[in-house]
């Protein structure tokens, strides 16, 4: 088999490099999950808007309750 | 110099090294693929041992440059107090790429002991990794 031009060898190899980088990031990055700050901080809002409904829905109930009592 | 860090990585610093470290490993295995490749060890039919030399070259230049910037993030944002084994073993890897460099630029007797300085510097690189990136993605037990 004749090997290509070694430009052409050049490019492929420092392509591949490239590949091994790209690749190595994403393994590592789906291993950590969100865990980036404006994920985390997303999360934490999305968390605070639910524990707020909750807290209406309760008062909410518990104002229905008493004037049942009345 | 920790704040810098902390705002160029937004907070993620260990997430960031970590990510470094595992590029900066990967790249060191393909750099003893090349370089058996290009000391003719390794007979490949679509790359010759010059092209293969030359991609070792600007891979490792490449790598040199990651390693300071993850030495640089990890004294500055951790010391050396908590490294323990870690920062053993990378002071170790440090010195032997010093070595690796200057036999590379000055080659003489150094030159001949590239092929043992290149394995021990892939031997040190995971060793640090293993001890720090590869604890935190929990590979090392």
């Amino acid at each position: 088999m004749k090997r290509p031009p070694q430009a052409i060898q050049i490019l492929g190899s420092v392509l591949f490099a490239a590949v091994i980088v790209a690749v190595a990031i994403v393994v590592v990055t789906a291993h950590f999950g969100p865990t980036s700050s404006a994920e985390l901080e997303a999360r934490e809002e999305r968390l605070e808007q639910r524990m707020e409904l909750r807290e209406e829905a309760l008062e909410r109930r518990e104002e229905l309750e008493e004037e049942r009592r009345r | 110099m920790e704040q810098l860090i902390e705002d160029l990585t937004r907070g993620n610093v260990t997430e960031v090294k970590v990510v470094l470290a595992t590029v900066i490993l990967a790249l060191a295995v393909y750099q003893v693929l090349l370089a058996a490749v290009a000391y003719g060890w390794l007979r490949l039919p679509f790359l010759g041992s010059h092209s293969a030399s030359w991609t070792h070259r600007a891979s490792g230049d490449a790598i040199l440059i990651l390693t300071v910037v993850v030495a640089v993030m990890c004294i500055s944002f951790y010391g050396f107090e908590e490294g323990g084994a870690h920062a053993v073993v990378a002071c170790v890897l440090l010195g032997l790429l010093a070595t690796k460099v200057l036999a590379v630029r000055f080659g003489g007797r150094l030159g001949r002991l590239l092929p043992i300085v290149g394995a021990s510097v892939l031997l040190a690189f995971a060793i640090t990794w293993l001890t720090s990136a590869g604890d935190f993605l929990g590979v090392s037990g």
